[in-house]
């Protein structure tokens, strides 16, 4: 297990540098520099490539990705924005808490909410309750995010006048963000829920358990609930991790500082040292969330353990 | 080997997906709205609403309008003018001022009782430091332009030496804010990130991506500001805006024209219109052909609905203008010609121009915010006989077209502001390949307008630009559409006393009623 886990660290090394590279490249082959984008059309050639000079912005596309790669491996240096000139650090770490609180809450609810719905469902299907389920989660898989934010807020901001339309001062401020970013997550976790257990009800071993007489909680809870929740722990993983940079309609509609808007506004000024260091960030966290899951796995499924225990190599 | 790949793909689709851009939508639902006006007797405090968080406090090496504003609240300049050049500059940190004969030194006499945040006296020094910072600024060195040197020659006078006579100077002059020299040279990053400023408000703190607080300096003085605590609330979305506008969360924001419907009907709020020299308008490449002939520019001038163009793409916030320099602005006068929507003028001056229709004339470039603006003037030019298709392109690719000349029309918005003199940018040789994206060149308007920058005399200096804009307008050079108002909704009870041209205003005009 454990050398499954260092081997699983080791392969994160040529993924996060695949990532650095890809989002450089991007970046420095899209058209614009910083320094017109920063001094605007109004500006002289020669500001525009002093600016760019003193940004290091004029030297060749693989230099400034090996400096830039230089500096994170050695010196733990995730650079400087062009725009505040300040460490990039200092903003990923303003912006961090924040999304990280609103992906926590909202996936809590989501998962909450969604697997137990969507137990509930699959147990009682073709009923009401089931079919009423069915069509509210279609709903609210189906509405925009920025539509739910907006109308959450029109509904208990200034109708109510209960909750704070933006910011992120105090827990109050998280609610309608929570609720926007877990409305869609929850959706899908019951509808993912509700197909993977009604398939494991069909299977043989749970009709052998009801021969046996086993009660209908013994069978729900023991035989069905652990078998389904494979396909449930996997989404649930990799929609954590991008929720932690996806969040963003949650983070522009709520004025939440968070690590997408932090993105956005990032990519559109063309301030590299930012985008580079928010997205390493992010990457290691999403590798670090993967690598989670699939231990996760191992506590779920006995199979899956025993085959880590044997380093990868199946058993038959 | 797979999942390394699926966690490659998986973190490269976050990533674009991140960076597909935030279109936050719009709700058409005006909610009900709080009709009650809640008394503001005794508030001392203003929430701000701003769209982008500010980068830096750098007082000249900043770029945005919202850096600019928070900058104008914690610094002083020599002297306070509104840009649109009808006034007289009124004193502030220079209690006088004198130009030489020759037009080349600019002698200030400082007040002697101006002091910074921190206590100290403002003296010629920290003047002479403020604008050596700007001569050296990539950022904002364009204000000072012509400045060669500044001497102190005592505690309360600075002169400026200019290289040439360059009558502008004053306006550009007046925009330098005055900061500390013994500061600076404490700590560059202090000086930046906590500045102590000589203007009506002190830096308190800021949230990075969230807010920034600032306080009234007791000691101002021209007397302390009545509103004593700022904060300036990052809100990127304007709907959201919109809703903290009408809960009251937020006192003052600058809105976009697209809410200004949710807005209006809120008797709790007011929205200022504040003229501005920002104009929207189509490029025509003059290098190219059917553009050559000035008839065809005319034409395709004659051919805009420039009402209808304000209706759809920006609710009316706009006023119709088809000359260059808008009507507040110094230079500007309404004998110079304008043009209005004649499209069986535009098709008669097509086959004057000997122009045979329906002319194809391949695509209208234009970044993507202003696709819309693209549509109904494709429409307009479809009604003379000109077919155009629309090319959308990427902010940042379009700008590489458009300063490149790589392209045959174009329309988009555009900000030439300070002093007149500016406009020299569209007109122009020196400035093809920057902002004269007419590529237009011409031995007489670079005469024009070289005369008007050595030329000290107002009247004289009217008469060129009288001169500039004729010709600009006879040759149709661009087609101007019109100027965007810059819009404003605050709490009713917040009295703004003045907003100025441009819209860079001082809180310390405001107050609650």
């Amino acid at each position: 297990m454990y050398k499954y886990v260092a081997k699983r660290l080791l392969y994160m090394i040529p993924v996060l540098l695949g990532v650095a590279f890809l989002v450089f490249a991007i970046l420095s082959l899209t058209p614009g520099d910083p320094g017109s984008i920063i001094l605007g059309i109004t500006a002289k050639p020669e500001d525009i490539a002093a600016l760019n000079a003193e940004f290091g912005y004029d030297k060749p596309f693989l230099i400034r990705f090996f400096n830039y790669i230089g500096d994170v491996v050695l010196h733990f240096d995730l650079g400087t924005s062009y725009q505040s000139r300040q460490p990039v650090i200092n903003d990923i770490l303003a912006r961090f808490p924040n999304t990280f609180l609103l992906t926590v809450l909202s996936m809590s609810a989501a998962s909450v909410i969604g697997i137990s719905l969507g137990i509930i469902s699959a147990v009682k299907q073709y009923t009401a309750l089931d079919q009423t389920l069915v069509v509210v989660a279609l709903i609210f898989a189906s509405i925009p995010g920025f539509w739910l934010g907006l109308m959450l807020m029109l509904f208990f901001s200034m109708k109510l006048g209960v909750l704070p339309s933006y910011g992120a001062d105090s827990l109050r401020h998280f609610v309608l963000p929570t609720i926007t970013v877990c409305m869609t997550s929850a959706a899908g976790l019951l509808r993912l829920t509700r197909s993977a257990m009604l398939e494991t009800i069909r299977q043989e071993y749970i009709r052998t358990a009801k021969a046996k007489g086993a009660s209908q909680k013994r069978i729900i809870w023991k035989h069905a609930l652990r078998n389904a929740m494979l396909p449930v722990v996997t989404t649930l993983g990799t929609s954590f991790g991008a929720s932690l940079g996806g969040a963003i309609i949650a983070e522009t509609v709520f004025a939440m500082p968070g690590m997408g808007t932090l993105i956005t506004t990032a990519i559109r000024q063309k301030d590299i040292p930012v985008v580079m260091g928010s997205t390493l960030f992010l990457a290691v966290l999403f590798s670090l969330i993967i690598l989670i899951v699939d231990v996760i796995y191992a506590f779920i499924d006995p199979r899956i353990k025993a085959k880590y225990e044997n380093g990868g190599r199946s058993r038959e | 080997m797979k999942k390394m790949m699926a966690v490659l793909l998986t973190a490269v689709l976050t990533v674009s997906i991140v960076g597909c851009g935030d279109s936050g939508g719009q709700s058409g639902e005006a909610a009900e709205t709080k009709t009650e006006v809640e008394s503001q007797a005794g508030k001392d405090s203003i929430v701000i609403a701003t769209d982008v968080d500010m980068d830096t406090l750098h007082p000249s090496d900043f770029s945005t309008t919202i850096e600019h504003t928070i900058i104008k609240q914690l610094y002083d300049t020599l002297m306070y003018m509104n840009p649109d050049g009808a006034h007289d500059p009124e004193e502030r940190i220079a209690e006088s001022y004198e130009i030489s004969e020759d037009g080349m030194d600019y002698t200030f006499t400082l007040r002697d009782d101006v002091t910074f945040h921190d206590g100290s006296a403002v003296t010629a020094e920290d003047v002479k430091f403020s604008l050596e910072l700007y001569m050296d600024s990539e950022y904002q060195g364009s204000q000072v332009t012509g400045l060669e040197s500044v001497e102190a020659l005592d505690d309360t006078t600075v002169v400026c030496h200019l290289s040439n006579p360059y009558s502008p100077f004053l306006l550009g002059v007046c925009q330098v804010p005055i900061a500390s020299k013994a500061y600076y040279e404490q700590s560059e990053d202090d000086f930046v990130n906590t500045p102590v400023g000589s203007g009506p408000y002190k830096y308190v703190g800021r949230e990075k991506g969230s807010k920034i607080t600032l306080e009234s300096y007791e000691d101002y003085y021209r007397g302390a500001a009545t509103i004593k605590n700022v904060t300036f609330e990052v809100i990127p979305d304007q709907s959201t805006t919109a809703v903290a506008l009408k809960t009251g969360e937020v006192d003052f924001a600058m809105i976009e024209s697209s809410v200004i419907a949710q807005l209006t009907g809120d008797n709790s709020l007011t929205v200022e219109e504040v003229a501005a020299s920002g104009f929207t308008y189509i490029s025509m490449n003059t290098e190219k052909e059917p553009f050559i002939d000035p008839k065809v520019r005319q034409a395709i001038n004659y051919a805009v609905d420039r009402e209808n163009i304000i209706a759809v793409c920006y609710d009316n916030e706009a006023e119709v203008n088809s000359n260059i320099c808008s009507k507040e602005r110094f230079g500007y006068s309404d004998d110079q010609p304008q043009y209005t929507y004649d499209p069986e003028k535009a098709k008669e001056l097509l086959s004057e121009a000997g122009v045979t229709t329906p002319l194809d004339l391949g695509s209208i470039l234009v970044a993507e915010k202003y696709s819309n603006l693209a549509t109904v003037i494709q429409s307009n030019l479809a009604d003379v006989g000109i077919n155009v298709s629309i090319d959308v392109k990427e902010f940042n690719a379009y700008i590489d077209d458009l300063t490149s000349g790589n392209y045959t029309i174009t329309a988009l918005e555009m900000t030439l502001d300070g002093d007149t003199q500016q406009l020299e940018m569209a007109f122009i040789s020196d400035y093809i390949g920057t902002a004269n994206n007419a590529r237009y060149s011409d031995p007489e308007m670079d005469e024009l307008f070289s005369q008007a920058r050595a030329e000290t005399d107002n009247d004289a200096r009217e008469a060129i630009f009288d001169q500039i804009f004729t010709k600009a307008q006879d040759e149709a050079i661009y087609a101007v559409i019109g100027n965007p108002l810059t819009l404003y909704a605050h709490n009713e009870s917040l009295e703004c006393k003045e907003i100025p041209f441009e819209g860079i205003y001082s809180i310390y005009d405001f107050s609650w009623k």
